[in-house]
């Protein structure tokens, strides 16, 4: 304990070097535009930063990167406010309280509480990961192939039970966006599926280009018509970027849960952000009074995933930091930074160079907190784009989305498929299936696969080892439990609603 | 109205911005058109492929490359590192094959470049590439958890013969890659007889390390530099490293060869550098010319000893005839797993 305050005592001493401030605050801001844009998320900023941090020494490229790292955490779900595209997988539960309360005129106060969970579920998981790092990440050890495939199977079960509208619309949501992740090598043999004799559909489909397909230029398609009819609005009179006290009553206790929740899952190799913000809004969904109220504005329905998507954030750290495996997109490309500048990430980093580990951890406090002051200024400017005539915006975004399409694997296909994506979004859409279990399961689809088959080769084809430890029991019930409970709960909805029409 | 004009500039930046990132614009074009028999090269910027995301070997070797080039002034143009990943590199070779000719761009590939190709994932194979020079040796290393029954490589190719099914071996590479292969070759010349019983399993996302420290599986099939960090901790234990001596200092110099457990196989991982196929001459002989001087300097040398890599510098025909004799052991390998493309 004492050796830890002093470490991180020293740690402190490092942060805040007045360099290393400012390295922070660059990345921060950096990040924070990154992630805001689409197809840009914190992996694309984190390379393309790479050759700079090579003359800064380990220390300030460090700090730099996880200044990005947030960054992009707190800008990434900007855009899903204010226009409906989110930056990367991990803002996607973002747009479903958050825009339709910039479209209700709570523009301001959506930005702020977002602004506000983001720095509460960072801050709360930069101290767990001071405590908890060795306990949590030997019981992320304890998750092999079997307990993978479970957590993603419950993440999607609950996801598509609990979307907006109707249950089997959601499953059927799903299963075409399982559909979709088959497509590309076959994970285990390199056998081709549904490529088509095309090389460049041998990767699969990504998923960031369906997400900036159904939600940017689904969001034109859609505007195309509201334009005409001339039922968009725009807002010409913003408040302060601040939340009621009211607000703040309700959204604290939904943020403390999320933390804890966004941390662990982070810190599972591979779950990552997206899974983590989707399953704290599916928690707070389930244990709200008013369920309905969820995707028409409902703030606890922001503020839950945006804490979730931090906590995961610092979680994801610990992979890395506490074994040397990185435990997503991102800590990977830090992870060859590191190597690159000849740290060597794992056990031994926090014994070898204490003053590195320790003032990486110090600068996330000082980045946490720094991120939060220029956030808020920075959406006082930022909440003027819901001043832009519709006809100036949606043109820009289309321009965004091409240019973010392209950024993901430079190649030229991605406009094509993103564009069949759009018009599938924009007919998904109209059909009110929602796309929010379409695009998990494209993100987890082949990480599923691959996790049963693994899971399979190494019970030599037995299913008993989908029950063969208590996580996995625990998580096979809560899967059946996420289905069946959504069943339940309607039918007694159903009969107190025709008993009341009755009287 | 001055909120609109701020807006507007805001936003125009933030393209700006956001075609630098993403590299948007103007590609350099070869500037071959010259008509002076002395061809100025390189003039413009230079485009270096990694066929695989950041971080990974192929990743870290161009990068180190990009940087030496750089540090030691052989190479004075910039030299923007992008990531082509997919296929296990076999997307990047399609977009070499599409670029067909072009004298800016270097790419690096290792025996993947010749197993994709031989087990049929690509049509494309090293013949669709200019091979500029070897460069490096990486070894494989089989680990397992520091609590595992098996304390030599043999008491695991004992237990194969046994039993084929009762060790689980993980890796990062897709089946019928890279670290199933180096494993199998290993287990064929410890005399076992049906290598293709074997289970392998493959952890793409580089989770290897936390699954077999988890006791998912009982050993893993890898890099000395992805397990380097968990065995200096004492949680991975290395059985066997594919090398024909030892090598490196410290804790990897500890790791006691195949050959000296008396299994008389080796394994190496080389990684060499590559342009398109049909790169004009001048570039080819430039590039040649650079890369040998690169290997012998004193930053090179330093950077391969970090990354606990032997130099082993090969340039032109002879490369050549390297990469045909590897193809070659390769196909009878593949062959015999059932995993050779016919």
């Amino acid at each position: 304990m004492e050796v830890i305050l002093h470490n991180l005592l020293l740690g402190f001493q490092t942060a805040f070097e007045p360099i290393n401030l400012f390295w922070v605050t660059l990345g921060g801001i950096l990040g924070t535009i990154i992630g805001m844009l689409p197809g840009l998320g914190p992996a694309t900023g984190v390379a393309v930063l790479l050759p700079m941090t090579y003359a800064m020494g380990p220390t300030g490229a460090l700090i730099t990167m996880c200044g990005v790292y947030y960054g992009a955490m707190f800008g990434g779900s900007r855009s899903s406010i204010l226009i409906n595209t989110p930056g990367d997988g991990a803002a996607i539960a973002a747009t479903f309280d958050g825009y339709p309360m910039a479209m209700n005129g709570r523009a301001e106060a959506a930005l702020a509480i977002s602004a506000i969970a983001s720095f509460i579920g960072g801050m709360i998981s930069v101290i767990f990961m001071i405590f908890l790092a060795t306990p949590v990440a030997r019981f992320a050890l304890k998750f092999g192939p079997a307990e993978y495939f479970l957590l993603m199977l419950m993440a999607i079960a609950m996801t598509s039970s609990m979307s907006k509208g109707n249950v089997i619309k959601g499953f059927l949501s799903m299963f075409l966006g399982l559909a979709v992740a088959m497509v590309g090598l076959d994970p285990q043999s390199g056998v081709n599926r549904f490529t088509f004799g095309s090389l460049e559909l041998q990767s699969g489909i990504d998923f960031l280009t369906v997400i900036i397909a159904i939600y940017a230029l689904g969001e034109v398609f859609k505007c195309f018509k509201d334009i005409r009819e001339g039922k968009k609005k725009m807002q010409t009179k913003f408040g302060k970027i601040w939340i009621t006290k009211e607000d703040w009553k309700r959204t604290w206790k939904p943020i403390l849960r999320s933390t804890p929740l966004g941390f662990i899952i982070g810190a599972l190799p591979g779950a990552g952000g997206t899974m983590a913000s989707l399953m704290a809004y599916n928690n707070e969904k389930q244990l709200s009074k008013n369920p309905e109220e969820f995707g028409k504005g409902e703030i606890i329905g922001l503020a839950a995933p945006e804490a979730a998507n931090n906590a995961s954030s610092v979680g994801a750290l610990i992979p890395m930091l506490s074994l040397g495996i990185p435990g997503s997109g991102t800590t990977a490309v830090m992870m060859g930074a590191l190597l690159m500048l000849g740290l060597q990430p794992g056990p031994m980093l926090f014994q070898n160079h204490p003053d590195i580990a320790w003032g990486l951890i110090a600068s996330m406090v000082v980045g946490n907190i720094i991120l939060a002051i220029i956030n808020i200024p920075m959406a006082g400017a930022l909440v003027r784009v819901l001043a832009i005539p519709p006809k100036i915006l949606y043109p820009i975004i289309l321009g965004l989305a091409f240019i973010g399409t392209y950024a993901i694997s430079n190649s030229v296909i991605d406009f094509y498929i993103m564009i069949v994506f759009g018009v599938v979004g924009f007919f998904m859409e109209k059909a009110k299936i929602p796309s929010a279990p379409f695009i998990l399961a494209i993100i987890v689809g082949n990480m599923m696969e691959i996790s049963f088959r693994q899971a399979l080769l190494i019970s030599d084809g037995s299913w008993g080892i989908f029950v063969g430890s208590p996580i996995a029991a625990i998580l096979l019930a809560l899967t059946v439990a996420s289905v069946v409970l959504p069943f339940i709960k309607g039918h007694k909805f159903f009969n107190r609603k025709k008993a009341t029409i009755a009287k | 109205m001055l909120f609109k004009k701020a807006m507007t500039t805001m936003v125009a930046g933030t393209v700006i911005a956001a075609m630098l990132l993403t590299g948007c614009t103007s590609k350099p074009t070869a500037t071959n058109g010259n008509a002076d028999a002395e061809v100025k090269y390189p003039v413009k910027a230079l485009e270096f492929i990694a066929p695989a995301g950041a971080g990974g070997g192929w990743d870290t070797t161009i990068r180190t490359v990009a940087k030496t080039l750089k540090d030691t002034k052989l190479v004075s143009v910039p030299m923007p590192v992008t990531n082509k990943p997919g296929g296990g590199g076999g997307i990047a070779l399609a977009y070499l094959e599409e670029k067909k000719g072009s004298d800016d761009i270097i790419t690096v590939y290792s025996p993947p470049l010749l197993l994709i190709n031989l087990n049929g994932s690509t049509p494309l194979g090293y013949k669709n590439t200019t091979p500029l020079a070897r460069l490096i040796a990486d070894y494989a290393c089989f680990v397992v958890a520091k609590d595992s029954p098996y304390k030599t490589i043999n008491d695991v190719m004992d237990a194969i013969k046994k039993d084929p099914k009762s060790v689980k071996v993980g890796g990062t590479s897709a089946a019928g890659s890279m670290d199933h292969l180096q494993f199998l070759k290993i287990a064929k010349a410890a005399g076992v007889a049906d290598v293709k019983e074997v289970d392998y399993i493959s952890f793409q996302d580089g989770s290897g390390p936390a699954q077999v420290l988890g006791g998912h599986v009982d050993l893993l099939s890898t890099g000395i530099a992805d397990a380097k960090a968990l065995m200096e901790s004492g949680d991975l234990r290395a059985l066997a490293i594919t090398a024909d001596k030892r090598i490196g200092e410290g804790m990897i110099a500890e790791i006691p060869t195949c050959i000296e457990q008396g299994i008389d196989a080796t394994f190496i991982n080389w990684r060499g550098l590559f342009g398109t196929a049909d790169m004009p001459e001048y570039a080819v002989k430039y590039w040649q010319e650079t890369l040998k001087k690169m290997s012998e300097t004193e930053e090179w040398k330093a950077a391969c000893k970090t990354n606990g890599w032997d130099n082993i510098y090969l340039g032109g025909e002879d490369f050549v005839k390297f990469l045909e004799q590897e193809n070659e052991n390769n196909k009878v390998l593949l062959e015999e797993i059932g995993m050779l493309k016919k």
